[in-house]
């Protein structure tokens, strides 16, 4: 009898339990229990992570702050002449063209300068601060989607697949597994290169194993073998049902993958969730070539991106699956402003994420970043928006999550944006009040003593925070519901270092960021 | 009692069930319990790469310490990797070694060494007997990572080459070797780290990844071990070092690291509190290696390094009582023997702790020790002369890169996922891609062979049963077999279905007297084939067992 098998029908509530490590953890986030669940909904996500840290201000480059970044990264810096014009104060990167025919469909949504308050550097906590959904200041064990798949699927790996839900809730077209779909208990994606090779394994026989820590790693490796024949028959089937109609580009391993996504989709695969690594994006030196800043390795990547992604829509919509999918960039820090010598860039701290698809609110959220005359050194971008404020808005729009379990599977201050429409039903009220610019004025800039800040309240929550260069979150000046009018604060100097700040003024849904400097 | 019930009853006294204890409690006192093949088995697998029956009997032969001892015997350095075959290299005749010999504008003479490169690797693990050397090696190359980034053999020799040399020696001193070793200036950009703009990279990554580790962000830029304005004081301290050699067609210029003081910054530099406020003024060439004096003041930097020594033999999970009762006690040992390695791993590999019944087994076998472990054990046989060896080297090599594990390309500079990545750690080696990998490899082994151009590489049955005690009884050869595959017994249950492979149906004393016919007639090919394949289905089923992935 299959161990599978056997589980099922003795009932036996086996579980793999969490293997607290001997490191500090925080609180966790609170469990979600979902209720308002559509069983019909049939939307799917595929995040595109950027491995390495991506530079945004080389693929959107901010033609208002062009003289700054010229001063901050003249040797990396793309000829004005050489960019695609996209809005009067945007312009893409000249390999960016497949995502600059999405941008004019109005299939492109930019979030400006996404990241979070007081940005790590390290490559591998911020990539687990974006895979888990976590405050920097906390270390979270579960990823943001296997939190989610969690709350629907508690018993999970026990007793999956099922009759109900046969296929794999998701797929890492990779050799590993993606964190994001870290759950207590194991991890909810598997991976998967090509779904034409795959073969049956052998499956242990049924015994017992031992409640020791050799007991569960075999208990998850006799379930990884069962779960891998069985979902694997299931991709096989929707790989021989499913076809490709346009084209793909070739020499492209990104596209091979969005491809398989497409064919499996289109075969009646029910995944949800897909993740598509990219690396590369650590581009320390010759991110660009020298003398010839629109070539390079991360020109090789942003044109890799943007053909496949590109591509792969084209597909999806001539497949009839434009309004199912959609796709996502993440990456776990931007660059800093100024390069170095190398041609390349060091870690930073804010960037663009990019949203595409039929269903998303096309055109940019947020404002240009401000690039300041005298860029500090180690300086990234300011932030604008939350990365959890993405996530979380995604859930609600895409998977029907309600606004209440989302703060659960992130934290209490989230703030809904409108990155994706439900393609159907637009909020119009929420994008009309986006459209207008919230009032934050500072006063004088520079300043040494002090300085005064002005800004208008319509009567909802407000949360004013000073930022440093660096991206710490070093002061927070208010964070309460105000009364409508105008407001005004001041900015003690005392206690702050002569540098660049920024003052982020964030209500509701909507934010602005203004930078002011201390002397 | 029948004959073979005693025989059962012996057996199964080599490895008693584990009593139902959850927790370990031991520390890094030295181990005093039983020494059998479980505990010599166990100290082999996991500071070797698939120790052979033989090997393990010798090790209790010898006794614990003794076995340690021997592990931890320093070694010269192996002779370097050779042309094999390449009749077109201008420069380096066949049977001479490439490590110091240009490149040619024409010829691709970087495919060859490549691939000697990592043949050589592959066999120097293949015919490691009693030594953690290899192990200790990949444990280097898994810390101070760099990878396919780099295209040059000769870079990744030297680099590797000087791991293998302070595979247990002074860690301090190790990094300040690898700091300017000419493979990490160029994998980390060292080489284009200038006083104009500094490149932080490698000072980040000195401090997080290959040195003290990060701590939690308690303010602004401050990792509690160190701050962001320290990345940026190191790196300026680190400005000046440059590497030649890469890639070079020129017989003139030899591989080697320079220091250019007109690219060093000769200010002072400011560390923050976490490094008492230390400025370090110029000090030219010599200034990288005072900056490492300066971070291997802080003991912190023991146990970050004790705890990846410890996930590296002994568990991914590290609990308080680990922590406090070996990690911390490791590091004493570490900074009492002013950071020389070799005292501290001896103390590890001999305690308590290592040893205890519930570290035996929970640990996934990476790729590489996968693959070793089914050649090894069962000892499959290579062809006679050395190219024909290498070509099969370089099989096993490309088996691990399938599987996820490819010997100098770890996936990034923080190493392989699964010694860091919490929570899964060392399951990241198991999902559906590598686990068909993994499975047809021995599936392979088992079945056709490996088809190198002569005799395919397979297990074979008869020479297998020539290395157990007892060949003739087939609940013996199951037990013995398990005991040298598998770290914690099978279950009643598998044994039988173990069984009614070798013997399908038939009673015992059939197995018996077949092999002593067999015996008997060593040249009836009726009688080889057919014990042979019996064989061989068995051993094939038995490493397509999940017990057979743990460690």
């Amino acid at each position: 009898m299959k161990r599978r098998t056997f589980l099922r029908h003795t009932g036996t509530a086996v579980s793999i339990p969490l293997l607290l490590n001997g490191l500090k953890l925080s609180a966790s986030p609170r469990q979600a229990m979902f209720r308002h669940l559509n069983p019909d909904n049939d939307k799917v996500i595929v995040l595109i992570q950027l491995i390495g840290g991506n530079d945004g201000l080389n693929c959107i480059v901010p033609m208002d702050q062009y003289d700054n970044l010229a001063n901050a990264r003249g040797n990396i810096l793309l000829p004005e002449n050489e960019l695609l014009y996209v809005t009067d104060t945007n312009f893409f990167h000249p390999a960016m063209l497949g995502m600059k025919s999405l941008y004019d469909d109005a299939k492109m949504r930019i979030v400006q300068s996404v990241g979070y308050p007081n940005q790590n550097r390290s490559h591998f906590r911020s990539l687990d601060i974006w895979n888990t959904g976590s405050p920097a200041e906390e270390a979270w064990r579960t990823g943001w989607f296997g939190r989610y798949f969690e709350s629907l699927h508690p018993s999970f790996p026990t007793n999956y697949p099922n009759e109900e839900y046969p296929h794999p809730f998701a797929i890492t077209m990779a050799s590993i597994v993606s964190e994001t779909c870290q759950g207590t208990a194991s991890n909810f994606s598997m991976t998967l290169e090509d779904p034409f090779s795959l073969s049956p394994l052998t499956e242990g026989n049924g015994s017992v194993p031992p409640d020791t820590p050799y007991g569960e790693e075999l208990e998850f490796l006799r379930i990884s073998i069962s779960q891998t024949n069985d979902y694997a028959a299931m991709i096989t089937e929707a790989a021989n049902l499913g076809n490709n109609i346009q084209a793909y580009p070739t020499d492209n391993n990104l596209a091979e993958y969005l491809k398989t996504i497409a064919l499996l989709l289109s075969g009646g695969l029910q995944t949800k969730v897909f993740i598509v690594p990219l690396g590369g994006f650590d581009t320390h030196a010759n991110q660009v070539e020298e003398g010839k800043p629109a070539d390079g390795e991360h020109a090789g990547l942003l044109s890799e991106l943007s053909d496949a992604v590109n591509a792969f829509h084209k597909d999806l919509q001539a497949l009839g699956l434009g309004e199912r999918v959609v796709t996502m960039t993440f990456s776990e820090f931007g660059r800093q402003i100024k390069s170095n010598e190398s041609f390349g860039t060091d870690h930073g701290t804010a960037a663009p994420l990019m949203l595409f698809g039929q269903c998303v609110v096309p055109g940019f959220l947020g404002n240009n970043p401000e690039i300041p005359n005298q860029v500090a050194d180690q300086e990234g971008l300011a932030m604008q928006y939350d990365f959890r404020d993405v996530y979380g808005s995604v859930l609600m729009d895409w998977f029907e999550v309600p606004e209440d379990d989302v703060r659960n599977l992130f934290y209490q201050d989230f703030q809904y944006l409108p990155v994706l429409q439900p393609c159907s039903t637009v909020n119009a009220e929420k994008l009309r009040l986006q459209a207008e610019d919230l009032q934050l004025h500072v006063f004088p800039s520079p300043f040494q003593h002090g300085a005064q800040i002005r800004f208008y309240s319509e009567g909802a929550w407000v949360k004013l925070s000073l930022f440093n260069s660096l991206g710490s979150e070093v002061r927070v000046l208010t964070n309460r519901r105000l009364p409508v009018g105008q407001h005004d604060l001041r900015l003690e100097g005392h206690g702050l270092a002569p540098g660049n700040y920024y003052l982020r003024l964030q209500m509701d849904s909507r934010q602005k960021v203004v930078g002011v400097v201390k002397i | 009692m029948n004959r073979r019930a005693v025989f059962t009853t012996l057996l199964s006294n080599r490895h008693s069930l584990l009593p139902k204890i959850t927790s370990v409690h031991s520390g890094l006192e030295p181990y005093d319990g039983a020494w059998a093949f479980e505990q010599a088995a166990h100290l082999l697998r996991r500071a070797t790469f698939g120790p052979t029956y033989t090997l393990i009997k010798e090790s209790v032969n010898l006794g614990r310490a003794a076995t340690v001892d021997q592990l931890l015997t320093d070694l010269d350095q192996p002779p370097p990797p050779i042309n094999l075959n390449f009749q077109d290299d201008p420069f380096v005749e066949v049977g001479e070694t490439w490590i110091n010999a240009p490149y040619d504008n024409v010829i691709n003479l970087r495919f060859y060494r490549s691939l000697s490169l990592r043949s050589w690797t592959m066999g120097l693990i293949h015919q490691e007997g009693i030594s953690a050397r290899e192990k200790m090696t990949l444990f280097w190359h898994n810390h101070f990572s760099v990878n396919g980034a780099l295209s040059d053999p000769k870079y990744f020799y030297r680099y590797i080459a000087l791991l293998r040399q302070y595979a247990w020696g002074n860690f301090r001193e190790l990094v300040k070797a690898v700091t300017i070793d000419p493979a990490m200036l160029r994998f980390l950009n060292g080489n284009q780290n200038r006083k104009n703009a500094p490149n932080e990279n490698y000072a980040r990554e000195l401090l997080e990844l290959f040195t003290i580790g990060k701590g939690p962000q308690v303010g602004p830029g401050d990792y509690t071990n160190f701050t962001e304005a320290d990345i940026s004081a190191m790196a300026k301290i680190l400005t000046g070092w440059g590497e030649r050699g890469y890639n070079s067609t020129n017989p003139d210029i030899e591989l080697e690291t320079f220091f250019n003081p007109n690219q060093h910054d000769t200010n002072d530099k400011q560390l923050s509190a976490r490094f008492d406020n230390i400025v370090v003024s110029d000090m030219g060439d010599q200034e990288y290696a005072h900056l490492i004096d300066i971070i291997f003041q802080k003991e912190e930097v023991a146990r970050f390094i004790c705890r990846k020594l410890y996930r590296w033999f002994v568990y991914y999970e590290i609990s308080e009582q680990a922590e406090a009762d070996v990690i911390e006690p490791m590091a004493q040992l570490l900074i009492a023997s002013d950071y020389d390695i070799k005292p501290v791993l001896s103390a590890l590999l001999n305690s308590a702790h290592f040893f205890d019944a519930l570290n035996i087994g929970p640990m996934i076998k990476n790729p590489i020790d996968f693959v070793m472990s089914a050649m090894k054990q069962l000892e499959v046989s290579l062809p006679g002369n050395l190219n024909q060896k290498a070509t099969a080297w370089y099989k096993l090599f490309s088996s691990a890169l399938l599987m996820q594990m490819e010997y100098y390309n770890p996936p990034d500079v923080a190493g392989w996922k699964a010694y860091y990545q919490e929570p899964s750690f060392y399951r990241i080696w198991i999902n559906a891609t590598t686990l068909i990998h993994r499975m047809g490899f021995t599936d392979t082994i088992c079945t056709e062979g490996f088809d190198i151009g002569n005799e395919p590489i397979k297990v074979n049955g008869l020479e297998t049963l020539e290395l157990l005690d007892n060949p003739s009884d087939p609940n013996a050869v199951i037990e013995e077999l398990s005991a040298l595959l598998f770290p914690q017994p099978l279950a009643d249950v598998q044994k039988t279905a173990l069984k009614g492979i070798l013997i399908p149906g038939l009673p015992d004393y059939e197995w018996t007297v077949e092999y002593g016919l067999y015996l008997s007639n060593p040249n009836d090919l009726d009688l080889a084939v057919s014990i042979n394949s019996r064989m061989v289905q068995l051993i094939q089923a038995m490493l397509s067992l999940p017990e057979f992935y743990l460690s």
